[in-house]
């Protein structure tokens, strides 16, 4: 069935609008905005659900730029749906529990705006099915998360954080964004595309003739390597990963939006979306594709769950395991079987179910006890009963350990891993083995964060507060979540993910099952290697940690990459600055000529403009004394001892200028140089007795020398420009046309609106033909009058220090 | 700061005296007869100005304000004058803005022009009314304010 334009449409701009709403609702109900905003979420989630259940599938449009072909369309299918599912469903929970967690904190009003802000987001990133609408949503997850990540605008940390956010995963973006613009290119190139489309699902039906066209023109690899840059940043894969663990200076119900549901789904969403435009059904086992996604995938697993052991706060931990989870899931699509999309496909439901809980349990802890320190943390079940049983679900989870859903995704990508490898032999048995090795620290992080809740209470530990409701029914709906997927995993793939891994792979049944292994396959054989392994090591985990610990030192570290980069840039810019701002406007001059007879001159070499030939002079005697007149005054300017003589004879020049034109039949040209000239000589005379009454002291030799050199090249540019100007004569269509047009026309009403009528051309077209022109013109004018006031007035009260 | 007059001659005072006044007159007959001949909202207006300026430079922008104009100074130093100026450039851009977007109430392209011929009017006989005239007034009193403004605070220092 075709979506339903409208819900699709109040699906995504419901959120917006109640954000907009919000600081209103924030004055009438106070902290109890919160359950609004969840109220907002949840009418969005019957909405996504409403379509669902509809079994819509298809594409709503609506213009947008129709001149270019771009507009605002929304492409619904199973990946669409299950992220919507997971950006409201999530978003209801998460929104109820910042009702609880969020007590008390300063700038509600603008949290719950940015948060339903954010899901508005989300859910236009899942839905879109035009490039630039992907974009759009996709930079205004980032600017929402800027806000929420700095939500303590105060604290250093949390500056530092939403900068380092902002900065990767917006400069992501726009890597993807060159991605999209080659794509669009290439849909021109092909015959199987009428013109060029913005369109992803017309893009993905003609997928075969867009790759022939990217590969033919070697572009295939660019486009994968820009489309990839933009799904890393946000999906936080190494080595972008440093911007994640910061993310968690957020309230954390909004780190656990983020590392669940939301923005850094993102990434994974764009990988799986354009999965089916890239990969063809008979794609070679170690194509483009997997070399790049697969390795970066497996990478970021296995390095990030590596720092997730060594983390020493739990949000730090789940942060980096959220990397890993994204590292396993863009992997797994990265793999051409179709085990690698049925493990991404299941698994971004299985993380967004435990990691959402495990998110939420980690708030209650760093709320109720005091401390996200995991040294601080111990025996917690005492206190926290509930909040435990959910922990310890959610983790096992995580861990991938039978028989809850984790371990089915995982071990759907060990089988991935394993065909691959088997299929292209050699080095490629490189990714069973690192997906294993990766599997392993998943495991010890995941128990340890399960431990928290067992053994001795450290000294240090304070009482510890039970949660409120509020703060315990989400996560506890999230646990009860991870049970039913786990218990029918079969249920949720029929319902659900069946149809997401027939979007994300090309050509494939919209359904796969799971079961319980029951007999000693490779992959059963790699999951008990993984758990052995882990098990064995738990007991070494504070040395493990600490040996890791020891070698993340200096450049082994991303961060030293991003901290040094950064670092390097503001200081080269602070010292580059006193340079060229030197306060002095023959600086600011002298570089503003250089750099326009460089570019002109460059621009007409590039161009390979030629000369006119000399055609010998053809000027009448009047036309001859004046210019001579003009010469003689430009000279008198050179010579002129002091400011007032240079400016009287410098209008010596322009007066004759005028007169050229009158000579020349221009009348409206020459009428405005003299009224100009004329204004231009009286600002001048004013402002001159505030002047010096000239430079002071004589340049050195190489300044004039330079300023000399420079003036001769303007003077040369600026000829060469007239002279090719007036070579290259306009359309002669458009001059008759205007022509024809200005005056009135022969037969007329009383009323006409298709001709000028008047008859002096420049004034018609003016304020006629070229009316939008002048009134930009006009509004440039108003707009330097502001800026000379404001400057003028703002000097005067010290304000511009 | 602002110059206060007395330090020009008499002679420029005479002349100027008489000049503006006819300096004024010739750039409104410039606005109104830019349709068909030389001239036009941006010319006139900057011939305007011009007018303004001299009465700056010879008189002083207090003489301006206080005796021709009749504004009391609000001694914060800076000129109520400008503040009028910013005014006029004000109006002149929403003039010109909202003639432009009045088309659109008979349904024709944003910034349409249209001509309109009056019949049989007393003196007149027929008279040609463009609604380009409005852009064009627009035009001007944008760029006189603005060059005003620019003048009147540039001097004022």
């Amino acid at each position: 069935m075709q979506p339903t334009p409208e819900v699709v449409l109040a699906v995504v701009f419901l959120p917006f609008l109640a954000a907009a709403f919000t600081p209103a609702v924030y004055r009438l109900l106070g902290e109890r905005t919160a359950y609004f905003a969840a109220a907002v979420a949840l009418v969005t989630l019957g909405l996504v659900t409403d379509q669902y259940l509809a079994g819509a599938h298809g594409t709503v449009s609506f213009d947008w730029i129709p001149s270019l072909g771009i507009s605002l369309a929304f492409y619904v299918d199973g990946l669409a749906l299950l992220i919507s599912f997971l950006a409201s469903g999530v978003g209801v929970l998460i929104l109820t529990y910042s009702g609880g967690y969020m007590h008390g904190e300063p700038g509600q009003a603008k949290y719950y705006a940015t948060l339903l802000a954010f899901m508005g987001s989300m859910l236009g990133v899942a839905l879109a099915g035009d490039l630039v609408a992907l974009f759009v949503f996709w930079e205004l997850t980032s600017l929402s998360s800027f806000i929420l990540i700095g939500h303590y605008t105060d604290e250093e940390a949390s500056q530092y954080a939403a900068r380092k956010s902002m900065l990767i995963t917006v400069s992501g973006g726009l890597f993807m964004l060159v991605g999209f613009v080659l794509l669009v290119w290439a849909s021109g190139q092909t015959m199987a595309i009428e013109g060029t489309t913005y369109s992803i699902p017309l893009l993905i039906e003609n997928a075969g003739a867009i790759r022939e066209v990217l590969t033919a023109s070697g572009l295939f690899v660019p486009v994968l390597v820009l489309i990839g840059l933009g799904a890393a940043t946000k999906s936080a894969q190494v080595p972008f990963h440093v911007w994640l663990p910061n993310a968690m200076e957020a309230p954390t119900p909004v780190s656990a939006f983020l590392h669940s549901a939301t923005m850094v789904k993102a990434g994974v969403y764009l990988v799986g979306r354009v999965r089916p435009l890239f990969l063809a059904e008979n794609a070679a086992v170690l194509g483009d594709w997997t070399l790049i996604f697969a390795v970066l995938g497996l990478l970021t697993m296995t390095v990030a769950a590596i720092l997730a052991v060594s983390a020493t706060d739990i949000k730090e931990l789940l942060a980096y395991s959220t990397a890993s989870h994204l590292g396993l899931i863009i992997g797994a699509f990265g793999f051409a079987n179709s085990y690698g999309a049925e493990a991404g496909a299941f698994h971004i439901l299985n993380h967004a179910s435990f990691k959402a809980a495990l998110f939420l349990v980690a708030g209650i802890i760093a709320h109720e006890a005091g401390t996200r320190q995991i040294d601080k943390l111990g025996g917690l079940r005492k206190h926290l009963p509930i909040t435990a049983v959910i922990a310890v679900v959610a983790s096992l989870s995580m861990a991938g350990l039978p028989p809850f859903n984790g371990f089915y995704s995982k071990e759907l990508l060990f089988e991935a891993t394993y065909y691959a490898a088997k299929d292209a032999g050699g080095i490629a048995w490189l990714f069973p083995a690192v997906a294993v090795f990766g599997s392993i620290f998943t495991f010890l992080y995941s128990i340890k964060f399960a431990s928290l809740f067992f053994g001795d209470e450290p000294d240090g530990l304070g009482h510890v507060h039970r949660p409120p409701l509020a703060m315990l029914v989400p996560p506890a709906i999230l646990g009860a979540l991870v049970l039913a997927i786990s218990a029918a995993p079969n249920f949720f793939i029929d319902a659900l993910i069946g149809s997401v891994f027939g979007d994300v792979s090309p050509g494939e049944a919209h359904s796969f099952s799971v079961h319980f292994p029951t007999e000693l396959t490779p992959y059963v054989i790699m999951s008990i290697i993984t758990i052995v392994a882990g098990a064995i090591s738990f007991p070494f985990y504070d040395r493990i940690h600490d040996a890791i610990n020891a070698i993340l030192r200096g450049p082994v570290r991303a961060n030293w990459w991003y901290d040094n980069f950064v670092e390097g840039l503001t200081s080269t810019s602070i010292a580059v600055t006193p340079k060229i701002q030197t306060g002095l406007l023959r600086t600011y001059a002298t570089w503003g000529f250089f750099a326009f007879v460089a570019l002109a001159l460059g621009g007409y070499a590039a161009a390979g403009v030629s000369l006119p030939a000399f055609s010998g002079f053809s000027v009448t005697l009047p036309i001859v004394l004046v210019l001579l007149v003009a010469l003689v005054g430009a000279f008198a300017v050179d010579i002129a001892p002091s400011h007032v003589a240079g400016v009287l004879t410098l209008s010596i020049v322009g007066f004759m200028v005028a007169i050229f034109y009158i000579l020349a039949d221009a009348p409206d040209l020459a009428l405005t140089q003299l009224v100009v000239e004329t204004l231009v000589l009286v600002i001048f005379l004013l402002v001159l007795d505030r002047l010096p009454a000239f430079y002071g002291d004589a340049p050195d030799r190489f300044v004039s020398l330079r300023d000399g050199v420079l003036s001769v090249a303007v003077g040369a540019t600026v000829f060469i420009t007239v002279l090719l100007s007036t070579n290259a004569s306009p359309d002669p269509l458009l001059k008759e046309f205007l022509a024809a047009r200005a005056g009135v026309p022969a037969e007329h009403g009383p009323f006409f609106a298709d001709f000028g009528g008047g008859s002096n051309i420049v004034n018609v077209i003016l304020v006629d033909f070229r009316g939008i022109d002048t009134m930009g013109e006009i509004s440039v004018v108003v707009m330097a009058s502001l800026a000379i006031l404001t400057l003028i007035r703002m000097r005067g009260r010290g304000e511009t220090q | 700061m602002s110059r206060s007059s007395g330090q020009t001659t008499v002679i420029s005072q005479t002349v100027a005296r008489i000049v503006v006044p006819i300096i004024l007159v010739t750039a409104i007959a410039l606005l109104f007869r830019g349709h068909n001949l030389p001239g036009g909202g941006f010319i006139g207006a900057v011939l305007a100005v011009a007018a303004f300026a001299l009465v700056y430079v010879i008189f002083g922008l207090d003489y301006l304000q206080r005796e021709i104009l009749g504004i009391s100074p609000d001694g914060s130093g800076s000129h109520r004058l400008v503040e009028s100026y910013r005014w006029m450039a004000s109006i002149g851009l929403a003039i010109a803005v909202l003639s432009s977007l009045a088309p659109l109430a008979y349904g024709l392209p944003f910034l349409t022009q249209g001509v309109l011929f009056l019949e049989h009017l007393p003196l007149y006989g027929e008279l040609e009314v463009a609604s380009a005239f409005a852009f064009d007034l627009g035009v001007f009193f944008a760029v006189v304010g603005g060059l005003l403004t620019i003048v009147g605070e540039v001097g004022n220092e």
